[in-house]
């Protein structure tokens, strides 16, 4: 848990909504979601931009990822993504899990 | 045939399936061998785009192959398109590297790719299983478990013979292990027809194998060794050894070969037709060669410049472009090999639009020594000299674009927007 304290929430926050900005462009016909991925080979949590475009072909652009393996840091890192984008969030691979300070579960 | 005296070794030749789609599949959570997953680079100078990867089912299912163009895959809701990231796959391949140097020693690992390594087990696969295919087998369990990668393994007694078995055999595998020996080469490869398919035989030599009347392995093996030599020189005896399953490398003792050479190219995002605005990427790639080569203390005594036209602006003689060499007093300092590369071009253009530019220094020499010309004051020669040395240090020290020429900021400039690329493509995000 020694890595936690060096991983400021806000910030990490701010990159990905920095890269969401340009490509979130609105587009007819168009489903955007942000794909979130607890990927256990890499012990870090990888954030992607789906974008669907309807009849086309799926694109997916990788907008961060946050090298930690606690589900609180992330929990932080999300509530202020969500403070800047009502984007549906997308939850991969974390299982039947409960946020640690909401106590929702993770979907 | 008597293999007695031939080297008796344990090689692995190891590669990622579909390395960059694999990893692409495994950061999303997906499993690289069952997701419709493509790598697609849309460098501004890839035209429309290019496939660098595509996963074994986007293969399978929609036939996309590696070097499709965006347009040749289909606008299917069903395929998933992500932008490459250089970055990301040079250290995944450390990581499995370093999962390889567990298997082996240091000086027994011989990475042949990005996606390839040769192990050299012959001292050390007893330690890990009783047979090579087990041992094979733990290697991939290892990498899947901890990278969540797929790997195919070529097991053989030497290295062309694990070359071949990984290409010829554990590909079309369901372990995805395939393995070669002198006993069973004969069996396994002689029957082969198309030649092409065979590790070291291209397009070409298989047109003049087929000119001799050899169609398959096992004609190649039966021909007369010094007849094939006398018809296409030492490639001949090497293509007979080829045959046979033989190979006597020692990896260990391969040598780099002596006469390098430093060179650059790209393709533009565009058609050039402006002269300031080719002359342009020209500086830039000699400014980015012959920094290379001072990273190296070595001093050029020949350049050469290659030109391709565009498509429709090829030479009236159908020329699709043009390349020139010539001697120079060796030298490390840019404006001096700019200023050669420069007349060069001027001396050849006919004003023919342009697509790719290439710049090579070559006959090299250590550097270290400035030799002065007489006809120059000395004082500006030790001065621009010194000037080259500080960019260098500017850029090692802050990165490529820490400082760039005011030109570059012009119309046609490529260097700061190709300063993040990564082999030509995308790297990835930054402060990743």
């Amino acid at each position: 848990m020694g890595g936690i304290a060096l991983i400021d929430c806000r910030q990490e926050a701010a990159v990905i909504l920095t890269r969401l900005d340009p490509l979130f462009t609105k587009q007819w016909h168009c489903r955007y979601r942000i794909d979130v991925v607890n990927n256990q080979y890499g012990a870090e949590f990888n954030f992607f931009l789906d974008i669907r475009r309807k009849d086309h072909r799926e694109r997916s652009i990788p907008l961060h990822t946050v090298k930690t393996t606690d589900l609180e840091t992330l929990e932080r890192v999300i509530s202020a993504v969500q403070e800047g984008t009502q984007l549906t969030l997308n939850f991969i691979d974390f299982g039947q899990v409960r946020w640690p300070l909401s106590q929702r579960w993770i979907r | 045939m008597d293999y007695t005296s031939e080297p008796h070794g344990m090689f692995l030749m190891i590669d990622n399936k579909s390395f960059y789609a694999s990893v692409e599949s495994v950061e999303r959570g997906l499993n690289p061998l069952e997701s419709v997953l493509v790598v697609m680079s849309e460098a501004d100078n890839t035209g429309s785009g290019l496939v660098l990867a595509a996963s074994p089912m986007a293969k399978r299912e929609f036939g996309i192959s590696n070097v499709s163009r965006q347009y040749e895959v289909p606008d299917d809701p069903r395929i998933l398109v992500v932008p490459p990231r250089m970055n990301l796959y040079i250290q995944k391949n450390l990581a499995i590297n370093r999962i390889f140097r567990r298997f082996v020693a240091d000086a027994d690992l011989f990475p042949y790719s990005i996606d390839e390594s040769i192990l050299d087990m012959t001292k050390s696969w007893r330690l890990f299983g009783s047979t090579p295919e087990e041992v094979a087998r733990r290697i991939q369990l290892t990498v899947r478990h901890e990278l969540g990668l797929y790997t195919t393994v070529g097991i053989g007694e030497n290295p062309v013979q694990a070359k071949l078995a990984l290409d010829l055999q554990a590909k079309h595998d369901k372990e995805l292990i395939g393995r070669l020996t002198y006993e069973s080469f004969a069996d396994e490869i002689w029957p082969i027809t198309d030649l092409e398919k065979v590790w070291s035989i291209g397009h070409r030599t298989a047109a003049h194998l087929n000119r001799l009347g050899i169609h398959s392995m096992e004609d190649l093996a039966h021909v007369d060794p010094y007849e094939l030599r006398h018809e296409m020189g030492l490639i001949g005896t090497q293509l007979f050894a080829l045959s046979w399953g033989i190979d006597r490398t020692k990896l260990r003792e391969v040598r780099p070969p002596k006469e390098k050479s430093w060179s650059n190219s790209q393709v533009l995002p565009r058609d050039y037709k402006v002269q300031r605005e080719i002359e342009l990427v020209i500086r830039e790639i000699g400014q980015q060669v012959t920094s290379r080569m001072r990273h190296h203390q070595q001093q050029a005594g020949s350049i050469s410049l290659f030109i391709g036209f565009a498509w429709d602006g090829q030479a009236d003689d159908g020329r699709g472009g043009m390349h020139h060499t010539h001697r120079i007093a060796p030298t490390d300092n840019a404006r001096t090999i700019i200023a050669e590369l420069l007349r060069l071009f001027r001396q050849y253009w006919e004003g023919q639009p342009v697509r790719n530019i290439g710049v090579g220094l070559a006959r090299l020499s250590v550097s270290g020594s400035l030799q002065l010309d007489i006809f120059q004051d000395p004082e500006r020669q030790l001065k621009n000299d010194r000037f080259d040395r500080v960019i260098d240090d500017l850029r090692d020290r802050f990165g490529k674009t820490a400082v760039v020429p005011a030109s570059s900021l012009m119309r046609g400039g490529t260097m700061i927007s190709r300063a993040a690329l990564v082999g030509g493509h995308n790297g990835g995000n930054s402060f990743d």
